[in-house]
């Protein structure tokens, strides 16, 4: 069956092209086709311990597959790690390819057959077994995420995403060529990889491949424009579930190929080894340098790809750190992160589907004309500064104990700062685009947009509650690498440092509500317009001249301190590396003369090298 | 059955006790800052009840002027969110819910009234308002930075993140006071309180001579009572925090050996202990003028982060792992 499902993900991606002269049949036929991976997901989860009821199983599947193609063996199993991802990334999909029914007005048949293939490429890849078929995957998704940036029809943005999404790719065929080398075979099953030197060289190259894709710094600088300038649906898709599949690939080599036990013999410090403490330190580093830019940013789109950045170098931490305590928070850190983003990029997109605006300064006081879309917008907000009434606090605490428990003296308090950091841009946010004086007249998004976003809130409400099922959800991964599950209950996560009861926090919060609530009795309200307080009853029309909302250049003060150091910074490390680039390049051009004399002596001197060479050896 | 039910229903009462306890001290500081300040500045000052009065004066109002439902969220969200850190503080050693939470979920719970106050004050549509919450925001990043410094070196030398161990830990008058380190370290955490509590030279955001009261400029009525119980509240909430961190909680007797004794001692030390820690904060404020916003953040990053770093390097150096 599984043979069944990829195909028709792959004849879908033909049928959607084919039906590209009727648009809202394509966006139809695509989303039914887009259900199947989230099908598959249910299928897989009785294999990872997980009872679904039988109703939810549309088919069953095998749990692995080979297909012999000749040259070469394609290996595809489910494993827990690959599972997990799945999940994320199939139940994002279906709701932004929803989305996109109504928002996706140009050519909407290529931009469904492109997010269909983005998925076959990322659901062969959480699947496959070995490097070959990896890469293949890893191509093919790579690639139609092009296709997918192309119809932004910015050249800042392909350009920079072409760059690095070749880097990323070299980086990972050199990684996956020295693997082959030192182990002659492409199963990760089959490697038995030893602490050597050259290990470590196809380890790092491999993460800073992975890190292109997960936007850690230095690796980021496509992630702006490319998060900035494509259609909302698609980017909502990027950021909240392609860009995880770089850290499954981080995981499935730190934790899986390679293994703790090759990692830790290559050196410890204070109980972490060498290489996870610095995935860490460029994580923190990458979670406070995000949070400052994402802060300066007036475009919504660009805040929120600086905000994703910034969140997802908390993964990376987590990831470093490499206890069962900061994996289970970096795991629970994805999740987060897949469905708020979503929310507030698809939140974003229903915002510029009304107002055709995407300039913070140049929005406002939609709160009252959109309240469900602000409502949506707001709960995911409070999930992305991790305030303890949404599941995102709890991802964040695990890390802050785990890297407290690894006695993490300098990287907690950075990973706390960004974190009140976080507080900044989500009010720039709120207050930019929902409150303040309203400027548009417009209704609220239609059902087809309200919908995803108030399903893609549902989960962080879910484990809110219970956390102790994310627990028992990433417990098979834990094992599968030697380590031990938190200690938990359905409601509290007990880490040894301290608890977490949930239960406590959601009754507390209830009670004071209700106290609150009473103390405040709403009778006898009067409602008035905020302008005829503001402006003591005079018409506003006298006033015109006068700015309402204090949107623009909101954190200026801000701006003033650490725009200078932060601005533009990365990018010209880059231009840097590219004038070396460069000014190599024209030197090494001088070699070709155009005199035949001159390439002569080049073959003798390559032989004299090669003879000489096969002589000493 | 019915036991848990009567356990649960008494727990209930003796935290909705203690929250109003929490509220009336609360009161009461802002009478007595009245005063202090009064006296300082050579005036008779209003009574030291005034608190109450203003509170109650507030909310008996006939009408109220809203904004609609974005700006009645203010109101519900920063005093059920001021409460709920409250609840989670260990109070003169007595533990309402702290053992189950810790101080990274304090600092966080301490967000939910700041930012349902700051919605309230955005969907005011007043610019002096907003300017306000930008003010705040700014200086809550300011200050945070050397106290959550301090709090991550405590953490680590207790090896707890636990409020309610860290108080134990300092049980027998062991007060993190009295080790040298973290009497440095008190003294960062008292500069961070100062921006906490909105004090001289840290009212950025309310600076009433610059823009209006802030954020609050167009509460009135029970939106504007309300958020005064949360300001209150605050400093009782502030100032147990630090005195939790650093002076042991106020607790002087032990529990197990003089019984309801020492929780009536422990109680007066600690009402006593925050009433010193808030009437430093309040004559700070007296004799200082307001910094802008840029200096704050020059202030906390510069010279109490660099304090703050020193005590981390110190306790890097020292901590076995």
């Amino acid at each position: 069956m599984l043979t069944e499902v990829l195909v028709s993900l792959l004849a879908g991606v033909f049928l959607v092209l084919a039906l590209n002269k009727y648009p809202r049949v394509a966006g139809v036929v695509a989303f039914i086709i887009s259900l199947l991976p989230f099908m598959a997901v249910l299928a897989w989860a009785g294999t990872m311990g997980i009872t679904v009821p039988s109703y939810l199983k549309f088919f069953t599947l095998e749990t692995s597959l080979t297909y012999n193609l000749g040259p070469g063996v394609i290996h595809l199993a489910i494993t827990p790690l690959g599972w997990f991802f799945l999940m994320l990334l199939a139940s994002v999909f279906p709701l932004t390819v929803m989305f996109a029914n109504s928002f996706v007005k140009r050519n909407a048949g290529g931009f469904y057959a492109a997010m269909l293939l983005t998925m076959f490429g990322s659901f062969g890849l959480l699947l496959s077994q070995d490097i070959l078929s990896f890469f293949i995957f890893w191509e093919i998704m790579s690639w139609s995420i092009f296709a997918l940036v192309l119809r932004g029809h910015d050249r800042r943005a392909i350009v920079s995403y072409l760059a690095f999404g070749s880097l990323s790719a070299m980086l990972i065929l050199f990684g996956f060529m020295m693997l082959y080398y030192k182990t002659n075979t492409f199963l990760f099953a089959d490697m038995h990889l030893t602490a050597t030197p050259l290990t470590l060289a196809a380890l790092s190259l491999l993460v800073a491949g992975f890190a292109v894709k997960g936007a850690l710094m230095p690796m980021h600088a496509w992630a702006p424009h490319a998060y900035s300038r494509s259609e909302e649906p698609f980017v909502a898709f990027l950021s909240g579930g392609l860009s995880k599949l770089g850290f499954f690939g981080i995981i499935l080599f730190m934790y899986g190929v390679v293994g703790m036990s090759v990692i830790s013999s290559w050196g410890t410090f204070r109980g972490v080894p060498w290489f996870g403490y610095a995935l860490a330190v460029i994580g923190a580093f990458t979670a406070f340098a995000g949070t400052v830019l994402a802060v300066m940013q007036d475009d919504l789109r660009k805040l929120l790809a600086y905000s994703s950045i910034g969140q997802l170098g908390y993964i990376a931490i987590g990831i470093g750190i490499g206890t069962p305590l900061a994996m289970t928070g970096a795991l629970f850190q994805a999740l987060n992160h897949t469905f708020f983003k979503a929310v507030l990029f698809l939140a974003a997109g229903a915002v510029f589907y009304r107002t055709g605006k995407w300039k913070i300064s140049e929005l406002g006081g939609l709160g009252y004309k959109m309240p469900f879309t602000f409502l949506a917008a707001l709960f995911a907000i409070f999930a992305l500064a991790a305030i303890p009434i949404t599941s995102g606090f709890a991802a964040k605490w695990l890390l802050y104990e785990a890297a407290i428990q690894k006695k993490f003296l300098f990287v907690t308090p950075i990973m706390l700062i960004a974190g009140v950091g976080a507080f900044l841009y989500a009010f720039k946010i709120l207050y930019g685009v929902f409150l303040g004086e309203p400027r548009y007249d417009v209704k609220e998004a239609p059902l087809s947009q309200l919908i995803p976003m108030w399903l893609l809130v549902l989960p962080l409400v879910i484990f809110l509650v219970i956390p102790g099922w994310f627990v028992d959800i990433t417990a098979p991964i834990l094992r599968g690498y030697g380590m031990q599950p938190i200690q938990h209950t359905l409601f509290s996560i007990n880490t040894g440092l301290a608890t977490y009861n949930t239960l406590a926090v959601i009754f507390g919060m209830l009670g004071g509500l209700l106290v609150a609530f009473i103390l405040y009795k709403w009778k006898k309200q009067e409602v008035v317009p905020h302008i005829d307080n503001y402006l003591a009853g005079e018409p506003p029309e006298l006033y015109e001249h006068i700015g309402m909302h204090a949107s623009s250049k909101y954190f200026e003060p801000f701006d003033e301190v650490f725009g200078p150091i932060f601005k533009k910074g990365a990018e010209r490390g880059w231009e840097i590396v590219l004038s070396a680039a460069e000014i190599l390049g024209t030197g090494a051009r001088k070699i070709y003369t155009g005199i035949v004399g001159d390439y002569s002596i080049y073959v003798l001197l390559f032989f004299i090298i090669l003879v000489g060479w096969w002589l000493l050896w | 059955m019915v036991m848990e039910i009567v356990d649960i229903l008494e727990k209930i009462l003796i935290l909705a006790g203690m929250v109003t306890l929490g509220f009336a001290i609360g009161m009461l500081f802002n009478g007595i800052a009245r005063k202090v300040s009064a006296r300082i500045q050579n005036r008779v000052g209003p009574p030291v009840y005034q608190g109450f009065i203003d509170v109650f004066k507030l909310f008996g109002k006939k009408t109220n002027i809203s904004h609609g439902w974005i700006f009645d969220l203010a109101a519900l969200f920063s005093v059920s969110g001021i409460a709920l850190a409250f609840l989670f503080l260990p109070v003169a050693g007595y533990s309402m819910l702290s053992t189950d939470g810790d101080l990274f979920l304090i600092l966080y719970l301490l967000a939910i009234p700041a930012l349902g106050f700051a919605l309230g004050a955005g969907a005011s549509g007043n610019p002096n308002a907003a300017v306000g919450v930008m003010r705040a925001l700014m200086s809550m990043l300011a200050y945070e930075l050397p106290l959550v410094m301090v709090m991550v070196a405590m953490m680590v030398y207790y090896n707890t993140t636990s409020l309610a161990n860290i108080v134990a830990a300092q049980a027998n008058m062991q007060w993190a006071f009295f080790i040298p380190i973290f009497f440095i370290g008190a003294l960062v955490a008292d500069m961070a309180l100062q921006g906490m509590l909105m004090e001289k030279p840290f009212d950025i955001p309310i600076a009433p001579h610059e823009i209006a009261t802030g954020p609050m400029v167009e509460f009135g009525g029970k939106h504007l009572g309300a958020l005064m119980l949360y300001k209150m509240m605050g400093t009782v909430v502030e100032t147990t925090l630090f005195v939790d961190l650093f002076l042991g909680g106020g607790v002087v007797l032990s529990v197990a050996q003089y019984g309801w004794l020492a929780y009536l001692v422990n109680f007066a030390v600690w009402f006593v202990l925050i009433l010193i820690v808030f009437l430093i904060a309040v004559m700070i404020d007296n004799v200082l003028p307001r910094f802008r916003i840029e200096q704050a953040l020059k202030f906390y990053w510069k010279y109490d982060a660099l304090i703050a770093i020193f005590i981390l390097i110190w306790i890097f150096a020292g901590v076995k792992i």
